[in-house]
C-alpha cells in the first residue's frame, strides 16, 4: 500500500505522462497521415485478429535465428504478461488488502508465472544487449558501402541500449520490490526466484523492508510512466507498431502486388515517391515499425552479394530522418529531401531484384520492396533517371511489344512441332489459352521450353490456344522498372485482347511466372480480371487427373530453383516438386529453397541492365549453391531464371521442369 | 537562345527483321517514329536551353498525321511545335523541302541556331539541311560530335565535327546550322508530365501560303523511281572453335581491324 501522498504523486505523475504520451503519439500519427493513402482499418475485427496472431504467435520471427527468436519469444510474452502485473501492482498499492487474484486458486500460479517470466525477461534482454555490444554480432551491423543516415550508426546503439536499460530496470527493480515483499511477509512457496533473492535481506526490520518495496515500486512504475511518451522516438515502438502494421496494410492480392496509378486522373502531379511523404501511409508505418534486426538484409540478394542495397537501412534511414525532421513533419513542414538523398544510394535502388523476400521474412511487416519501386516510379515518371540499358528494354516493349526489340514471328517456336498449335481465331472454343510469354516466343532456351509445354497439352488432349502475334508483352519488366506508364499501356491492350479472346471465361496457362503474376495477380486492379495457372500446376493437375502419363524413369538427382514470382508472389511450392518427383526424378534441396529461396538474379527488371557494382553476380552465388547439392541437373520453372542461371556456368545443365517432365511421357 | 530544330517523321525501322520486307517499312500506314537521328539534335537544343536559357521549337515538313510524332519532340521537352503540310509537298525532294524549311524559318524568326540530325533514315541523302543553310544564307556546321564552347554573348559557337577519318575543330558565328551525329549525347527519354503535356498541346500546322510559297515553287525535280533492297549481301563469316578460342580470334581480329 501506498501513503496517501504518495497516491497523490503517482496520480500526478501519470497524468503528466499521459499529457506527454498523447502529445508524441499525436505526433507520430500526423507523421504517418502526412504518406499518400490511407490505411486500411476496414473489417477492424479480422484485422485485429491478424495483429494479435503476429504479436502473440511470433510466427514471422520463430522461422531464422533460433536462439534470437526464442529469447525474444521469452521477452515478448513476457511483456505481455507484464501489462496485467502493472495494472495489478498499482491496484495493490492502491486498495488495501487488495492482491491480484488474491487466494483464489489462480492467485499463486499467477505468481509463479510472473516470477519465472521475470527472470525469463532479464535474461532474455542481457542476452540481447550482450549479443549487440559484446558480441558484436554482424547480422546487427551494414556493410560500409551502404548509405546509413548520419544519426543511425549512434542512434541505434543508444536506442539500443536504452531500451535495454530500460527492460532491465523496469523488470528488475519490480523484481527486487517483489523480493522485498516477499521478506516482510515472510516468504512466498509460488515465487521461488524472488524468494531467493529476498533471503538477502532476512537481517532488516520490518520498516526496512517497507522502504525497500516503497523504492523498488516507484522505480518500476516510474520507468513505465517516463518510458511511454518516449515510444515514438524509440524503435521499442515495434512492438505495438509491428501488430499495427500487420492490422493496417492495404489489401494486396499477392505479397508483391504492386497497387496501380490511375493516369487518366489528371489532377495527379506526382507519380511514385520522390520525398519521403510521398511514400504510402503504411510505408511510413514500416519506418516505425522496423526493430533494427536486419533479417530482410539477410535475406536480400543484392545485399548477400555485396551491392549498396540493404532493405532494412533503407527503414532505418526512414526513420532516422523522420526523428530528425519530427516535429516539421508533423506541422505540415514542406518536405524536400529527396529520399535518394538519405534513404538509399542510386545504386541500391537499381539494385533490387524485386524478389519479395525482405516482405517475406519481415516479422514486423514490413514491404521495403513496395518503397523501392516507388523511387523507381518516380525516377522513371518524373525526372527520367535510370539505367541506360532499359531505355532499349523500354522501347522494345513500346514498338515491338517485346523488351528484346525483335520484330519477329510470335509463332516461330512452334515450326518443329510434329502437331500444328492453333491460335485463338483458328480454335475459338478452346480451353485454356496458353499464353506463351516474349521469353516462349523469342529466347531459343525458352522455345524449347514452350514446345515443351505445348507438348505436353497436346499428349493430355487439351482443348487449347495460343494468341499467336496478337499477344505482347505484360508489361512485367517496365512495371518493377519503374515505367508504370508503359506498363499500364501495356496492360490496357492486353486486357482488351484477351476479354476479345474470351480468357477471362477460361484458363490461362503460362511458362513464365512473370506473366503469371502480372496477369493472375497485377491486371485485376485494372479491371482484367483473369484464372491463371503456371504450366506445372496446370500439368501436375492433367497428371494428378491421369490424364499423362509418366515413365518415371531412372532416378536421376535433380535440384529445383524456386522462382520468386511462383513461389514467394504466388505460394506455388509443391507443383514443380510434385512433377518431377512424379517423372521419376529424386530432388536434392538446396539449402534456400521454397519460401527462403534465393533470386536468380534476374528478378526486377535485372535481366534487361548490367548488375550494380558488388562483390559477386547473384546468380553466379545462386549456381554455386545448385551445384553444391550433388544435382546432375538444375530444374527451373521460369525462362528469366532459366536464362540468368545457365549463363552462369557449365558445369549443370539447366532445363524447365516442362521438358523435364516432356522427356518422360509414357 | 532560340534555337529551331528540324525534325522528321521515319519509319521505324526497329520494326525490321530478317521475316520482315524493309521496304514495307516504307509503306502507307506503316509505323512511324521521330528519325532517330533528329531525337540527338533536339537533345543538343535541349541541353543548350537548359546551360543558356531561351526557347526551341521543332519544325517539320511532313503530312497531318505528323503531328503525332511532333507530339515526342514535346515530350521531349521543345517549347513548340510547328508542322508544314500542303498537298504539294507530297512528293517533295530535299530542295522543295529546304525551301519549306527556309520559308517556315523565316517566319519563325529571329533565331540563334538551327540544328538537324545527320540525316533522314530512310532517304538518307542528308542533303536537306545542307540546302537550308544555302537558302537561308547561314554558316553550315555538319556531322558535329561535340560541341566545345558556346558563347550567346559573343554570338560563337565551337564545334567537334566527326569525320570518317579525322575530327575537325571548327568556330562558327552565330546564326548557323548545324547537323548532329549520334555520338554528340543520349538523347532523353520523356518524363510522363511531359508526355501528358504534350498530348494536350496545339500543334499549329501551316500550308504554303502561310509562309508565303507557292505550289510552283516547290515543285519536286527529283522523284524516286523505285526502292530496291541493296545489291550486294554483307559478307558473313563464322569464326569456329571452341567459344574461348572464337572469343580470342573475334579480339584479335578487331584490335588488327583498329575496331577495339
Amino acid at each position: 500500500m501506498l501513503t496517501p501522498p504518495e497516491k497523490i504523486l503517482f496520480a500526478i505523475a501519470v497524468l503528466i505522462s499521459l499529457y506527454f504520451t498523447y502529445h508524441s503519439f499525436a505526433k507520430m500519427a500526423a507523421v504517418i497521415g502526412r504518406g499518400a493513402g490511407r490505411l486500411n482499418l476496414d473489417d477492424l475485427p479480422r484485422r485485429l485478429g491478424a495483429g494479435l496472431v503476429a504479436l502473440v504467435g511470433q510466427g514471422n520471427i520463430l522461422r531464422r535465428r533460433p536462439v534470437t527468436s526464442l529469447f525474444h519469444w521469452a521477452v515478448a510474452w513476457g511483456f505481455l504478461l507484464y501489462v496485467i502485473v502493472n495494472l495489478a501492482d498499482v491496484l495493490q498499492a492502491y486498495l488495501p488488502g487488495f492482491r491480484f487474484l488474491g487466494n483464489t486458486p489462480l492467485g499463486g500460479p499467477y505468481r509463479f508465472v510472473v516470477d519465472l517470466a521475470s527472470v525469463m525477461i532479464l535474461l532474455g534482454v542481457v542476452f540481447f544487449l550482450l549479443r549487440r555490444f559484446v558480441a558484436a554480432a554482424p547480422a546487427l551491423s551494414f556493410r560500409p558501402n551502404v548509405m546509413l543516415h548520419p544519426a543511425a550508426q549512434q542512434g541505434i546503439r543508444h536506442d539500443s541500449l536504452l531500451v535495454g536499460l530500460f527492460i532491465l530496470g523496469h523488470v528488475g527493480f519490480r523484481f527486487l520490490g517483489e523480493s522485498f515483499l516477499i521478506a516482510h511477509e515472510s516468504g512466498d512457496p509460488w515465487q521461488p526466484l524472488a524468494g531467493a533473492v529476498a533471503s538477502l535481506w532476512s537481517g532488516l526490520a520490518t520498516t526496512q523492508l517497507l522502504i525497500g518495496w516503497h523504492i523498488f515500486w516507484w522505480l518500476a512504475l516510474g520507468l513505465i510512466l517516463l518510458f511511454i511518451p518516449y515510444f515514438p522516438y524509440s524503435k521499442h515502438a515495434h512492438l505495438f507498431m509491428g501488430p499495427f502494421n500487420y492490422m493496417s496494410r492495404p489489401p494486396r492480392p499477392s505479397p508483391g502486388a504492386l497497387p496501380a496509378i490511375d493516369f487518366e486522373d489528371e489532377s495527379l502531379e506526382q507519380f511514385g515517391a520522390t520525398v519521403l511523404t510521398d511514400l504510402h501511409r503504411t510505408h511510413l508505418v514500416d519506418a516505425f515499425a522496423c526493430i533494427m534486426c536486419n533479417r530482410c538484409q539477410d535475406a536480400c540478394p543484392a545485399y548477400l552479394t555485396g551491392k549498396e542495397l540493404s532493405p532494412s537501412a533503407l527503414e532505418v534511414n526512414k526513420r532516422f530522418f523522420i526523428k530528425q525532421n519530427f516535429t516539421g513533419l508533423a506541422d505540415g513542414a514542406a518536405d524536400e529531401t529527396p529520399l535518394l538523398e538519405f534513404a538509399l544510394s542510386e545504386s541500391a535502388l537499381w539494385a533490387c531484384l524485386a524478389c519479395g523476400a525482405c516482405i517475406d521474412v519481415c516479422p514486423v511487416g514490413n514491404e521495403p520492396m513496395f518503397d523501392i519501386l516507388d523511387i523507381r516510379r518516380s525516377q522513371v515518371l518524373m525526372e527520367s533517371q535510370f539505367p541506360a540499358e532499359l531505355r532499349g528494354a523500354f522501347t522494345g516493349l513500346e514498338r515491338n511489344g517485346n523488351p528484346w526489340q525483335v520484330a519477329g514471328d510470335r509463332l516461330a517456336w512452334t515450326e518443329p512441332l510434329d502437331f500444328a498449335v492453333p491460335t485463338v481465331e483458328d480454335n475459338p472454343d478452346y480451353e485454356v489459352l496458353y499464353w506463351v510469354g516474349c521469353a516462349g516466343a523469342f529466347d531459343s532456351d525458352a522455345q524449347r521450353t514452350a514446345r515443351a509445354i505445348a507438348t505436353l497439352l497436346h499428349a493430355a488432349g487439351v482443348n487449347f490456344a495460343v494468341l499467336g502475334n496478337d499477344e505482347s508483352c505484360t508489361g512485367d519488366m517496365a512495371r518493377r522498372a519503374g515505367n508504370e506508364y508503359l506498363f499500364f499501356e501495356m496492360a490496357q491492350a492486353n486486357i482488351e485482347i484477351l476479354t476479345e479472346a474470351k480468357a477471362h471465361q477460361r484458363r490461362i496457362v503460362t511458362g513464365c511466372p512473370h506473366c503469371l503474376h502480372t496477369l493472375g495477380q497485377e491486371y485485376g486492379a485494372l479491371g482484367g480480371h483473369f484464372t491463371v495457372l503456371h504450366h506445372t500446376q496446370l500439368i501436375s493437375e492433367l497428371v494428378g487427373a491421369g490424364r499423362l502419363k509418366l515413365t518415371g524413369g531412372a532416378q536421376e538427382a535433380i535440384t529445383f530453383h524456386d522462382p520468386c514470382y511462383l513461389g514467394r508472389h504466388n505460394g506455388e511450392f509443391d507443383a514443380p516438386r510434385e512433377l518431377l518427383s512424379a517423372a521419376g526424378l529424386a530432388l536434392n534441396e538446396m539449402p534456400r529453397h521454397r519460401q527462403n529461396a534465393f533470386c536468380c538474379g534476374g528478378g526486377g527488371a535485372q535481366v534487361w541492365k548490367e548488375e550494380e557494382p558488388g562483390q559477386a553476380a547473384v546468380s553466379a552465388s545462386r549456381y554455386a549453391e545448385a551445384e553444391s547439392t550433388g544435382a546432375a541437373t538444375l530444374a527451373v520453372g521460369c525462362p528469366f531464371c532459366a536464362r540468368m542461371l545457365s549463363d552462369a556456368g557449365q558445369s549443370l545443365p539447366v532445363r524447365d521442369v516442362a521438358e523435364l517432365v516432356a522427356n518422360r511421357i509414357a | 537562345m532560340n534555337i529551331i530544330t528540324l525534325v522528321k517523321q521515319a519509319p521505324d525501322t526497329t520494326q525490321l527483321s530478317g521475316s520482315l520486307d524493309g521496304l514495307k517499312l516504307l509503306a502507307e500506314g506503316a509505323p512511324r517514329v521521330l528519325n532517330p537521328w533528329d531525337e540527338y539534335a533536339l537533345e543538343t537544343a535541349l541541353q543548350l536551353v537548359e546551360a543558356h536559357g531561351g526557347s526551341v521549337t521543332a519544325l517539320m515538313v511532313g503530312p497531318a498525321a505528323a503531328t503525332e510524332t511532333l507530339r515526342t519532340a514535346l515530350a521531349m521537352g521543345a517549347n513548340q511545335a510547328v508542322l508544314v503540310d500542303d498537298p504539294a509537298l507530297a512528293a517533295a525532294d530535299t530542295l522543295a523541302t529546304a525551301r519549306t524549311l527556309a520559308a517556315a524559318i523565316g517566319k519563325l524568326a529571329p533565331f540563334d541556331l538551327i540544328i538537324g540530325g545527320r540525316a533522314g533514315i530512310e532517304g538518307n541523302t542528308g542533303a536537306t539541311a545542307i540546302q537550308t543553310a544555302a537558302l537561308l544564307n547561314l554558316p553550315l556546321v555538319s556531322y558535329v560530335a561535340a560541341l566545345k564552347t558556346v558563347d550567346p554573348a559573343a554570338r560563337t559557337l565551337t564545334a567537334v565535327r566527326l569525320l570518317d577519318n579525322e575530327r575537325q575543330i571548327v568556330e562558327t558565328p552565330l546564326p548557323a546550322l548545324l547537323t548532329v551525329v549520334k555520338e554528340i549525347n543520349e538523347p532523353r527519354f520523356p518524363t510522363f508530365m511531359q508526355l501528358r503535356k504534350a498530348k494536350k498541346a496545339t500543334i499549329p500546322t501551316w500550308n504554303l501560303a502561310d509562309i508565303g510559297l507557292t505550289a510552283a515553287e516547290v515543285a519536286p525535280q527529283v522523284s524516286w523511281l523505285a526502292e530496291l533492297p541493296p545489291a550486294g549481301q554483307a559478307r558473313l563469316e563464322l569464326i569456329e572453335g571452341s567459344p574461348a578460342q572464337a572469343a580470342a580470334q573475334l579480339v584479335e581480329r578487331l584490335s588488327k581491324q583498329q575496331i577495339i
